[in-house]
């Protein structure tokens, strides 16, 4: 037996060996600096469902916002209408940038930054709740979105791009009444008026209750002014269909366009002609125009980026295994969507949102990456779709056969998805809860609901295979247990709504504000319990107030991996 | 005849040319030419852009130390590698290199995004363009501060951006920044009291022939 301990440890640290010298097993290494032409940031992941893919009827999209150091906060705009003549005041609005708690919140402050443009204001703009896009209208139009980026030569950062995608999201979800309008109406005010400055390629998904569609924005170069006559932005749009899902992780989706198909395709005037111009498309070469091959060309697959790239490959794998598809297919080559082998629930949905990998190849927590407690976050050398950068994921349904008011929803969990809780805001609200509005990442704050989330977050952090248990049985309690619930939700606000809608306005603003004031003391407690449960990494039975204090199991593999790292470095000490 | 001026004026208008002081040209620099960053924002992707538009060829380097400005034109046969960013365009046939610089152009524009990686902090990214601007002085490579981020990338006194313009525009040869990065006035202001010749320009696109005519 001692003797197999020492081969094992042996073997073990000459495994720790290699990978110290970095050449360690697929997913422990760095990132190969392949011939990557466009390098979007490894942001957020939003997934698209079509109607008749989804348990319910419903379509969905998501957004894990990830970012790591924005803003959190969520606003509720409501419905007006514009006297002739009146303008649209356009802002920049940066997707980073945040202001101390002490000079204001963002949605107040973003309007110190005036892009210099008021376009004409149309008769009536639509009610919405927004966080750092726009997410939900009372249309039920609804919005994920995931950055792309684009070739280096059509950046555009100089003022000449007055729509940065934070306000194009605006504009299009308080003008738009489906998911086809929002679509021309950010494409039609990008060409007028230039998109760029803060952002380049950008994919948004944007669904109602009848359709899904992806669409793709890109700037076109620095160079561009509005005197020229030609579009300030290129962009193509290609609908879901409605029995099938897809997702964005960062890289450009759509490929070749078929534009007489208007029920599936939509793009800008130049979608073609720009890339001949700029050299990314040549017509001659007797190869069909390819959206993202010309414009946003990422090269390598899950395998050969060494999980860099594997959420594509991963969410194509959890949905629809029977496909069989390859880690090692480029990812361009991957389907642009795919009918899952069954029909997705929200809850379905969610779960993939917080998907983090677990038995692929691209396993964060494999080996000895997770510590003794399996911690997803020690290690991210693969880029899963719950990476632990979330400001909020949203999950968006658009359900038909319901008033809009009811029929949407923007589900909303704060912080990590792992660790946090998806609360309902329906679309008929009039207000959302103070704890959505306010708080940053710099200052601890017992009002920002997001706080709530990362000090149970934080706690979990120390024994996480333990303490993820507490979590999900809270999630369990006040995720699944609502999600149950909704249908006789939606009935009781459906009487109301039938009698006076304000009604069931009135009905589904406390439902979704007490809900979120529920959920958010809970995790707070949830914190609070954690700290006490685990406390010093010892295991405290709250309940029996025994005098013993047991401790988290450290596994076997773990101790034995300690004695390998000890073999290794004993050269050292000498 | 009516015509043809108001195609002028509008030209004009959007290149927005020779706003320099009656009697001042455009300086002349030559080539060959760096481009870099002060302050690591994008905007230098734009400045390279509009180099290639020129049909101009260039060193481009992110962050480049006073000993790689020393070394000329390839910039001692440096590479790109995590945070640290080389390209070379330049016509190595007719400025081999080692060729010694003649105008080094920087686009201002602090973006801590862009720092970070670079591994650079404000105080260490300012000390870096005192040190590359002061062997410029020495060897009198001729500096061109370019500004074309707008007022939404400017900010109040002592920020990022503010100190980015302090340590390069006092010290340049010439500035060019677009008029909405100059709407407060400052870079009148400092080209007035170093007497920098400066043209401001409407868009990006105005900095085409500008270029052209101070490295050409």
């Amino acid at each position: 037996m001692k003797n197999a301990f020492r081969s094992g440890a042996v073997l073990g640290a000459i495994i720790l060996a290699l990978v110290l010298a970095g050449h360690g097993p697929a997913s422990a290494g760095q990132t190969p600096q392949a011939a990557v032409d466009v390098v979007a940031g490894e942001g957020c992941t939003s997934i698209l469902v079509g109607r008749e893919a989804s348990t319910d009827g419903s379509v969905m999209t998501t957004h894990t916002c990830d970012c790591g150091t924005c803003d959190w906060t969520w606003r509720h705009v409501p419905a007006a209408d514009h006297k002739p003549g009146s303008t649209r005041k356009i802002y920049h609005i940066s997707q980073y940038k945040t202001w101390p708690p002490s000079e204001g919140l963002k949605w107040d402050l973003y309007k110190k930054d005036l892009a210099g443009l008021e376009i004409p204001e149309i008769a009536h703009t639509y009610a919405y709740h927004h966080g750092m896009f726009g997410y939900m209208n009372e249309k039920q139009v609804s919005i994920g979105e995931s950055t792309i980026g684009c070739q280096r030569k059509m950046q555009n950062p100089t003022p000449a791009a007055k729509l940065d995608l934070s306000m194009l999201t605006l504009l299009g979800i308080e003008r738009a009444a489906t998911a086809r309008e929002a679509i021309q109406v950010m494409g039609a005010l990008a060409e007028e008026y230039g998109y760029g400055f803060h952002d380049d390629g950008e994919m948004l998904a944007v669904a109602d209750p009848k359709e899904a569609w992806i669409f793709e924005i890109m700037p076109v170069g620095p160079l561009w002014t509005p005197e020229s006559g030609k579009p300030g932005a290129v962009w193509a749009a290609q609908r879901v269909p409605d029995d099938e899902v897809s997702v964005c992780p960062n890289e450009s989706r759509i490929g070749e366009i078929d534009l007489a198909n208007k029920d599936f395709f939509m793009a800008s005037p130049n979608v073609v002609s720009l890339a001949v111009e700029m050299g990314f498309y040549d017509p001659k070469s007797g190869k069909p125009f390819n959206f993202k091959r010309a414009y946003s060309p990422v090269e390598g697959s899950a395998s050969s980026t060494n999980g860099r790239i594997q959420r594509l490959w991963r969410f194509f794998d959890l949905v629809a295994p029977s496909k069989k598809l390859k880690p090692e297919t480029p990812n361009m080559d991957l389907p642009f969507s795919v009918k899952p082998d069954a029909k997705i629930s929200v809850q379905d949905v969610m779960a993939m949102t917080r998907d983090r990998s677990y038995g692929t190849p691209f396993d964060p927590v494999q080996g000895i990456r997770g510590g003794p407690f399996k911690n997803p976050n020690y290690y991210r050398s693969t880029r899963v779709i719950d990476h632990g950068l979330a400001e909020y994921s949203t999950v968006t349904q658009s359900r038909g056969g319901l008033p809009d008011a009811i029929g949407g929803i923007v589900w909303i969990a704060f912080g990590s998805q792992d660790t946090s809780c998806y609360m309902p805001l329906y679309a008929g609200m009039t207000e959302i809860p103070k704890s959505f509005m306010v708080g940053d990442h710099w200052t601890f704050s017992r009002d920002s609901v997001r706080w709530a989330f990362d000090y149970t977050d934080f706690h979990v952090q120390v024994a996480y295979s333990e303490a993820i248990k507490d979590v999900q049985a809270a999630q369990k309690t006040y995720e699944t247990d609502l999600i149950a619930r909704i249908p006789e939700t939606d009935r009781s606000a459906l009487e109301l709504y039938r009698k006076k809608p304000a009604k069931a306005a009135e009905f589904l603003t406390a439902f979704a504000i007490n809900n979120a004031t529920t959920v958010t003391n809970a995790w707070w407690k949830l914190g609070d319990d954690l700290l006490v449960k685990y406390n010093r990494l010892y295991l405290y039975n709250v309940e029996k107030r025994g005098m013993t204090r047991g401790q988290p199991a450290t596994p076997d593999w773990w101790k034995k991996a300690v004695r390998a790292f000890d073999i290794l470095m004993e050269p050292d000490k000498k | 005849m009516n015509k043809r001026i108001l195609l002028v004026l509008a030209a004009g208008a959007v290149l927005g040319l020779s706003l320099l002081p009656a009697g001042q040209a455009v300086p002349k620099a030559g080539l060959p030419v760096l481009t870099t960053s002060a302050g690591q924002s994008t905007d230098v992707t734009t400045l390279n852009i509009v180099l290639d538009e020129a049909a101009i060829t260039y060193d481009y380097c992110d962050v480049p130390t006073p000993e790689m400005l020393a070394d000329g034109v390839g910039l001692g046969g440096r590479e790109s590698g995590p945070g640290f960013h080389v390209e070379i365009t330049t016509d190595l046939g007719k400025y081999p290199a080692g060729t010694p610089y003649k105008a080094v152009i920087f686009a201002i524009g602090a973006s801590l995004k862009g720092m970070g990686a670079s591994g650079l902090t404000l105080d260490a990214e300012e000390a870096r363009l005192k040190k590359l601007i002061a062997l410029c002085k020495q060897k009198k490579i001729f500096v061109m501060a370019v500004h074309i981020g707008g007022e939404s990338k400017r900010g109040p006194a002592g920020s990022d951006n503010e100190r980015m313009i302090d340590a390069v525009a006092p010290l340049a040869d010439y500035i060019v920044v677009t008029k909405d990065s100059n709407k407060d006035g400052r870079f009148t202001k400092l080209a007035a009291a170093g007497k920098i010749p400066l043209t401001e320009i409407e868009y990006a696109l105005g900095l085409v022939d500008i270029v052209k005519q101070v490295l050409q």
